[in-house]
């Protein structure tokens, strides 16, 4: 293995450490004024890990590598390693991206809490970049916990009521997501003996004949139910506007932006591709639960009256196009898939930071309040507009061309009626973000909001740079398209 | 004369529903986390009896040994919340959490 790799990947894992170990030891005032400054170098390192691992697979011809990073993974059979491939690398770009938003709003947000936040933002890093790399499913619920505790601790950083109230909710599912998948893992390992991917894959590609074994269907059913409340699936979505909603303004960037997404999509589409890829059911159950979540999140989100708890709806509704994509399987719906992973954590993590924006000069995100906010709020208006279109598909912003895909992909598998509700939902999206756009920006101006003003700084920085992102994967789209046919993805 | 895994089974599943029983029925922010707690065990239960069954001991014991550690972090940090909760309501009834609603 290259040097420039080892460096590359161990960065993903030893880099956040090191950077909780510094912040810790230096005395706390000190901490304090460096923090936020730690949390970008650390975010800007991993950005340019990732570029540099994407670079040497492309040169090296390979699909995936496998590392470890605090022992030697050829020393024993069962002794658990890490693999990076081009999905993963395409998560951990965006984990990167948004730890980085995050730590610029915070900038702004977090007053006196700057090295809590610092730490928790490094421990949650490190358990994403663990999701996204592990190679067996039990380090996979380590790492889910990791991240778990951490967003809760994060959603009640100020230990207000709302935050209190819904980060106990976002525990209590989650707790009981957790314990719907070790179930699923301890029937998984009852039959096959081991919980790697790979050994999993192995053994389940025969069980697709047909031959019903009652311990493998019940893990599936465990597994199912376990991911959707994970991911905030329709039927157990309830605790994931709450969380939203409550979360300080970086935090809420963070959770909407991120977190939930690597913690049930990403897993979603892991499994699902590699081990769970022979069994239709599955798919059919995650297509069916998608196909709602894609529907109610877009209803639902068009009666709200709180700027982030519509973000969250719609986080409902685009999560479900996401695990649309991967139910509808082939190398489109993959494709269509993790694109719509990367355009919506950067559209919605805009969005996020256009209601930071909104918080800090209005004081609310109630969109009832506001109005003709059009001139006072220039960045935010325009970057609001940018994402909203992006979000609801219009070309040729990035969204546009994932979600196509996903949904050619749904229409070449068959499912015709399910592509029709899902064209017809993104219209849907388009009318509840104009509803959101003509409250808070458009219309006559509200007399107690001649004052606001809009602060030249991280929020606005944060705000455009994404802006560019969307624009610019959206216009040089057919130039990835190519990129990853040259690379047989496609 | 029920063999012996699966009175195992039985027993893992009946603790795992106990707790998940607790949490419908309780309107105590403690209780809640006690039956989250008990559905745990359960689980638990369950991993160890899944090494029982295909002799994988050492696997089995370092991930019920992982478990117990990641489950006490839970299960601080929720109480640490309730407590949080009880200083701001003056009350553990989860039925007045209802300031996020719609």
């Amino acid at each position: 293995m290259p040097a420039s790799l080892t460096f590359a990947t161990a960065a993903l894992i030893v880099l956040p450490l090191l950077a909780i170990l510094i912040l810790n030891i230096v005395n706390k005032q000190a901490g304090q004024k460096i923090a936020l400054n730690v949390a970008l170098v650390v975010t800007v390192i991993q950005m340019i890990a990732v570029l540099i691992c994407g670079s040497l697979l492309v040169t090296g011809g390979k699909g995936s590598i496998d590392f470890s990073v605090f022992w030697d993974m050829n020393a024993n059979l069962s002794a658990s390693f890490f693999t990076v491939d081009f999905f993963s690398l395409v998560v951990l770009f965006s984990i990167g991206m948004v730890a980085f938003i995050s730590a610029m709003v915070a900038k702004r947000g977090v007053n006196g809490k700057e090295l809590n936040f610092t730490n928790l933002l490094m421990v949650i890093l490190l358990g994403m970049n663990g999701i996204a790399m592990v190679g067996d499913f039990f380090s996979l619920y380590v790492f889910l916990e990791i991240t778990g505790i951490c967003s809760f601790v994060m959603i009640a950083l100020y230990h207000s009521k709302e935050g209190l109230e819904g980060a106990f909710k976002y525990l209590l599912m989650s707790c009981v997501a957790t314990a719907f998948l070790l179930i699923s893992m301890a029937f998984l390992f009852m039959q096959v003996g081991s919980l790697r991917f790979t050994d999993l894959t192995i053994a389940l590609s025969g069980w697709a004949t047909g031959e019903g074994d009652l311990f493998v269907t019940i893990a599936f059913i465990c597994f199912i139910a376990g991911i959707a409340i994970k991911t905030g699936l329709m039927p157990f979505h309830s605790w994931l506007p709450d969380a939203y909603q409550s979360a300080p303004a970086a935090v809420s960037v963070l959770l909407g932006g991120i977190v939930s997404k690597v913690c049930g999509v990403y897993i979603i589409i892991r499994v699902l591709s590699s081990f769970f890829e022979n069994i239709p059911e599955v798919g059919i159950a995650v297509g069916l639960l998608a196909i709602i979540s894609i529907c109610f999140g877009a209803i639902a989100a068009a009666a709200q009256n709180d700027f982030k708890r519509i973000l969250a709806y719609s986080s409902i509704s685009q999560i479900g196009y996401i695990a649309l994509g991967i139910a509808a399987g082939g190398p489109i719906g993959f494709i269509g898939a993790m694109l719509h992973f990367f355009n919506h954590a950067t559209f919605k993590t805009t969005l996020f930071v256009d209601s930071a924006i909104l918080e800090e000069s209005v004081g609310s995100t109630d969109i009832e309040q506001m109005g003709g906010l059009e001139k006072q709020l220039p960045v935010a208006n325009v970057t609001t507009i940018l994402s909203l279109l992006s979000t609801s598909g219009i070309p040729p912003l990035a969204g546009f061309w994932s979600k196509a895909l996903i949904i050619i992909a749904v229409w070449q598998a068959g499912f015709h009626f399910t592509a029709f509700l899902a064209i017809l939902a993104s219209v849907f999206t388009l009318v509840y973000f104009l509803r959101l756009q003509r409250k808070v920006f458009f219309g006559p101006a509200e007399e107690h909001l001649a004052e606001v003003k809009e602060s030249r700084g991280t929020l606005a920085f944060s705000a455009i740079a994404l802006s560019v992102v969307t624009i610019g994967v959206g216009v040089l789209f057919p130039l990835i398209l190519r990129f990853l046919q040259a690379q047989g993805l496609l | 004369m029920m063999p012996i895994f699966t009175a195992i089974l039985i027993a893992a599943l009946l603790v795992i529903i106990t707790g998940f029983f607790c949490l419908t029925q309780t309107r105590n922010l403690l209780r809640v986390i006690i039956g989250v707690e008990v559905a745990m065990k359960g689980v638990t239960l369950l991993l160890a009896f899944a090494g029982y069954i295909n002799g994988n001991y050492d696997l089995v014991q370092a991930f019920i040994i992982t478990m117990i550690v990641m489950e006490v972090v839970v299960a601080v940090v929720a109480a640490g919340i309730a407590v949080r909760v009880y200083e701001k309501n003056d009350s553990l009834d989860i039925r007045k959490l209802t300031k996020l609603q719609g």
